[in-house]
């Protein structure tokens, strides 16, 4: 179907539009002409990918100058081939169109894990291995090494790509991983790093999150990227917590012995090197006195670890004197080390900035800051002069490094805090040291000054306006869009009572209430009675869950929901986990019927779907509540208050319902799917958290259905569940929320999008 | 630091919870107890070594690894003599390269390399810089002076924000409880439908709720309130030729009036007043007045009315200019 959004020809791979596509086209034509970022909410199963790419390529198509790229960052790599198939599938509807196929380059880039073809490094088990494998062949010293003495092994596909394959470009065409190797295949190229030279040059990029937030990748994959790109973050709702994760570095003691082990290492090779070879130390020694900066020519593969934080000037900058020669730099390292062993060798919790860290550093071993800085950067320089081919051994010692420059850069937005032991375990001597950062927006201020448009889109991101207080940016344009439906296909509610008028709530203090723990077995006995296939149920945590199954099991309850549905468990062990997920959808497909009991941010509530029948109703047991002791989380919030003024209560309420709204969205992935959805807890009716629930959620929560007791919901439930299992055909859902070409373009409809693209304008 | 063991008697932290081990100088440990055997007379030899060590330099082992102990010893006696600071030098090369200099004296200290080479060196640097290091010893180099300001401002702001917090939960309390009696108030004597009542509670609740600006910390030019401010070092002096005076030059346009001390001699003292007390006491003396007025006399005598012109233009020029 070819559309006209203000003024801009798009074509859309299918004969109907849902009205909320039009919409979210409108507004991101918006904010693309503005220059400007984002935000966009729009529910799952919506065509949300379908949209964003078909109107970015024809943005792409029709103004190149104005936009010169897009770069998609997903979650997973399942996920980032969906969003090539939904590319691919666009780009034959253009062909077909046309007459010609577009001039555009659609690539996706993922680990070495993920698009190695070496028959021996691709045949390693774990990401890390293929790394430092891929590395043990294609740095440049071995090359150098193979040139003298040709049994040195190295990888015959990087050669002939480093020969000839920066000269052809790839021809035009959508490529996902499997292609990427298929051509690497047939010409004999590295696909990983044709992948990553492509990117500079593909119209289209298709990614993940890391490449772009971790600082200590971002810098060697997307150096490169135009300014006059649009970014899209998929599925942004944990975004935040992403940007911290990559900033942070938590260091025990056994990495604390494994850094040990390693700095031996390395006194010992730099004295051989001194025995045997000055000269090569006194090359980089002569280099780090004139302060030149490593000549980054066709030395891809070597980089392996860049500066994560310096600005590119400080590094201009000779190294520190008292690091320059190699045994005193290993001397440096020792003593850090050393210190950090006796700071861990504590009794009591102890948190503190960077700023006291600093001045204690400086006291105890005389450490200054600045050499501090240059660490990370000095380590890397030494590795390669020491010619270190296999790095998975020495990564103890890098993160220890990285964390020395963190710590000296940045003395805002982050905490130290050092643990004797897990508050779980609280017998057992662990010590840990976590630097954690508080502040998401730091990891993701570049990509927002860097590009001209970021898009930050998900099904869920209610409240729109805390995520660019979190991130600290300023969006051209926010919006959320509900679900324009024929039928009402969700049937959310809110549980407060059991049967008993006891009120149901997952509440600290309660958690041990027997009387609220047969409430909830009886809510999902009743439910397992009344629901066809698949529910799935949320509980907030793991022990929560393990106490309230046993103590189910003492009850009977488990007996009882044995009669109606067969009962699977989600664990800590993904394989366990993937196993049981199997069998549950053998259960729902072969009409037995199953429950699966899992956990609000577990792998299940993340990122996997239960479409149709394999999950006609999801009940959330309580509000999904992070463990607010931790001491992490506690300074965080406090950081939280002080420089953004959001509240407390706030952001914890604001995070808890992002993950029961995602937990409860697993259900429907489609107009024609239909669920029920169950929040068991008297506190989910408040204004406060009800308010935070995704728009298209909250339209079909009325007051009526909001305290409802176990026997009413049953009743609800009933009759919602017979009424949606009456037929439903594609004529029923045309003219009310899907539109051909036609219907779309009557005045009425027009101004419907108009209307509903301007409400979401005002929220 | 549970497998430490004294490397004389063998005791380890397992078997006496309260053994402590010490180092000396030459990073070798003992327990507490052998240095007490061993050191009764307040000196003697490190059984290792063999070195001749006093007892009150022994102090308790911080680091796991002694070496390391001994090091920062060193290091800290050696920073205390070169204590130069990175304002000092006129380039970042000779900066680098004086730290580097350092390093390799501790290096050699620690790693017994030219040991009395090394020491020579050092004391040599201390004798000829002693006025240096005596004047660097209370500074503080730029980087500790950020992070002392750093943390006093960390110490003010939690304060602050803890006596804000109290204050702010106390307000909230007080204002809840009001509400709250308003509401009573209300249900109980107005004429209102009860639901009205209500509904008008919950929209004044929530207009209550509106947030105030938070507290400013910043004048409007970015200075922080209350923050001290960072000079600047002072510009080192540049060292020039010193200042020679030479006696200016007077152009009379006239002869030479005759000199002050021969006024006397040539009688121009004999129609002059003589100064009075007071006169004298200003420091104006007879001479001097006639001195004075002899020089305004010839003033001026080979006067050329066409220099003056000339002289008169250029004072128009410098006007336009």
């Amino acid at each position: 179907m070819k559309i006209n959004i203000d003024g801009l020809l798009v074509l859309l791979p299918y004969d109907y539009i849902y009205p909320e596509q039009y919409s979210y086209m409108v507004e991101l034509k918006r904010s693309l002409d503005a220059e400007g970022h984002c935000v966009l909410e729009m529910p799952s199963g919506t065509g949300k990918t379908v949209s964003l790419l078909s109107l970015i390529v024809a943005y792409l198509k029709t103004s190149p100058k104005d936009v010169c790229k897009l770069i998609y960052c997903s979650r997973t790599v399942p996920e980032i081939e969906k969003v090539l198939e939904e590319l691919r599938k666009l780009m034959e509807y253009y062909e077909k169109e046309t007459g010609e196929p577009p001039n555009l380059i659609g690539l996706a880039l993922s680990s070495r894990k993920n698009l190695c073809i070496h028959p021996e490094a691709s045949a390693l088990q774990f990401g890390k291995e293929v790394d430092g494998r891929c590395h043990q062949m294609t740095a440049s010293f071995v090359r150098s090494r193979h040139e003298r003495d040709p049994d040195v092994p190295v990888c015959d596909f990087y050669e002939r790509f480093d020969a000839l394959g920066r000269e052809t470009l790839l021809p035009p065409g959508i490529y996902n991983l499997d292609d990427m190797k298929d051509v690497g295949r047939e010409k004999g190229y590295c696909p990983y790093f044709m992948a990553r030279y492509a990117i500079t040059y593909a119209n289209i990029v298709v990614y993940s999150y890391h490449y772009l937030l971790d600082p200590k990748i971002a810098d060697l994959v997307s150096k490169e990227l135009a300014k006059n790109s649009v970014v899209v973050f998929d599925e942004a709702h944990n975004i935040d917590n992403v940007c911290i994760d990559s900033m942070s570095v938590t260091i025990n003691r056994r990495m604390l012995d494994r850094c040990q082990t390693n700095v031996e290492a390395l006194t010992r090779t730099v004295q051989r090197l001194k025995d045997t070879d000055q000269q090569r130390l006194r090359q980089e020694y002569s280099r780090l006195v004139e302060g030149l900066r490593e000549a980054n020519v066709a030395r891809e593969t070597d980089v392996v670890l860049s500066n994560p934080v310096l600005p590119d000037e400080v590094l201009q900058e000779a190294v520190p004197g008292n690091i320059r020669t190699a045994e005193h730099f290993v001397g440096f390292m020792k003593r850090f080390l050393e210190y950090l062993k006796s700071r861990l060798r504590i009794q009591h919790v102890v948190q503190e900035t960077p700023a006291s860290f600093l001045k204690d550093l400086k006291e105890k071993v005389c450490l200054d800051r600045k050499p501090l800085r240059f660490c990370s950067e000095r380590l890397n320089s030494l590795i390669r002069t020491l010619e270190i081919a296999d790095l998975t051994d020495f990564s103890p010692l890098i993160l220890l490094a990285n964390f020395a420059t963190l710590v000296s850069t940045y003395m805002k937005g982050f905490t130290l805090i050092m643990e004797p032991f897990d508050d779980r375990t609280p017998t057992i001597s662990n010590p840990i040291l976590n630097f954690s950062c508080m502040d998401a927006s730091i990891a993701i201020k570049p990509v927002f000054d860097r590009f001209q448009s970021v898009v930050i889109t998900s099904g869920t991101l209610s409240p729109l306006d805390m995520y660019p207080k979190i991130l600290d940016f300023r969006p051209v344009n926010m919006a959320s869009f509900t679900m324009t439906l024929a039928r009402p296909c969700i049937c959310p509610m809110i549980v407060g009572r059991g049967n008993d008028q006891v009120t149901m709530t997952s509440k600290f203090e309660s958690r041990e209430d027997v009387a609220i723990i047969r409430n909830y077995g009886n809510l999902l006995v009743d439910m397992s009675a009344v629901v066809p296939d698949g529910i799935v149920a949320f509980f907030t945590s793991y022990s929560y869950m393990e106490s309230t199954v046993a103590a189910w099991y003492e009850q009977g309850i488990i007996e009882n929901v044995q009669r109606n549905k067969l009962l699977f468990i989600e664990t800590q062990s993904a394989a366990e986990t993937s196993v049981a997920l199997q069998k549950y959808q053998e259960a729902c497909e072969n009409g037995r019927g199953a429950i699966l009991l899992s956990v609000a941010r577990g792998k299940v509530s993340e990122g996997i779907d239960f479409e149709h029948h394999l999950g006609r109703a999801v009940v959330m047991f309580g509000i999904p509540y992070v463990y607010t002791q931790s001491r992490i989380l506690k300074a965080r919030l406090e950081y939280l208050r002080d420089q953004f003024q959001i509240r407390e209560n706030d952001f914890l309420t604001f995070d808890a319902m992002r993950h029961a709204a995602q937990c409860v969205g697993r259900v429907l992935r489609g107009k024609t799917d239909y669920g029920v959805m169950v929040f068991a807890d008297k506190r989910f009716a408040r204004s406060d958290k009800r308010g935070k629930l995704p728009k298209w959620i909250q339209e079909y929560l009325s007051d009526g259905m909001c305290n409802l007791t176990t026997d009413e919901a049953v009743q609800v439930s009933k009759k919602f569940l017979r009424q949606m299992a009456q037929p439903f055909r594609r004529e029923d859902q045309l003219g009310l929320s899907l539109l051909t070409l036609e219907q779309l373009q009557t005045e009425e409809m027009k101004k419907r999008a108009q209307q509903t693209a301007h409400q979401a304008f005002m929220t | 630091m549970d497998e430490a063991i004294c490397p004389r008697c063998k005791t380890t932290k397992y078997r006496n919870p309260s053994m402590v081990l010490m180092v000396n100088t030459c990073g070798h440990t003992l327990c507490e107890n052998c240095v007490e055997t061993l050191f009764a007379r307040g000196s003697g030899t490190c059984p290792e070594c063999n070195i001749s060590l006093r007892r009150n330099t022994f102090r308790i082992q911080q680091f796991e690894d002694p070496f390391v102990d001994k090091e920062v010893d060193i290091r800290k006696r050696i920073l205390k003599i070169y204590n130069r600071q990175e304002e000092e030098f006129t380039s970042l090369r000779e900066y680098n390269d004086y730290l580097e200099e350092v390093e390799t004296i501790i290096f050699n200290l620690s790693n017994n390399i030219d040991m009395e080479l090394t020491k020579k060196k050092v004391e040599e640097y201390q004798k000829s810089n002693k006025s240096n290091i005596q004047r660097n010893r209370s500074k503080l180099s730029k980087d500790e002076e950020l992070m002392e300001q750093l943390i006093e401002e960390e110490q003010a702001y939690l304060q602050h924000s803890r006596q804000e917090l109290v204050q702010q939960e106390r307000r909230e309390k007080q204002r809840k409880m009001r509400q709250r009696e308003e509401l009573l108030d209300n249900l109980e004597f107005s004429d209102l439908p009860a639901g009205l009542v209500l509904a008008s509670h919950t929209a004044r609740q929530e207009e209550e709720m509106e947030k105030k600006p938070a507290p400013t910390t910043q004048f409007s030019t970015g200075i922080r309130i209350g923050g001290g401010t960072s000079f600047l070092p002072v510009p080192k002096a540049v060292e020039a030729a010193l200042y020679q005076y030479r006696p200016g030059t007077v152009d009379l346009l006239g002869p030479e009036p005759p000199q002050i001390t021969l006024l006397e001699e040539n009688g121009y003292m004999s129609h002059m007043r003589d100064s009075s007390q007071a006169d004298m006491a200003g420091g104006y003396t007879t001479k001097l007045g006639c001195h004075r007025a002899l020089q305004e006399a010839f003033c001026g005598l080979y006067f050329v009315p066409h220099l003056t012109a000339d002289s008169v233009g250029q004072e128009q020029d410098m006007e336009l200019e």
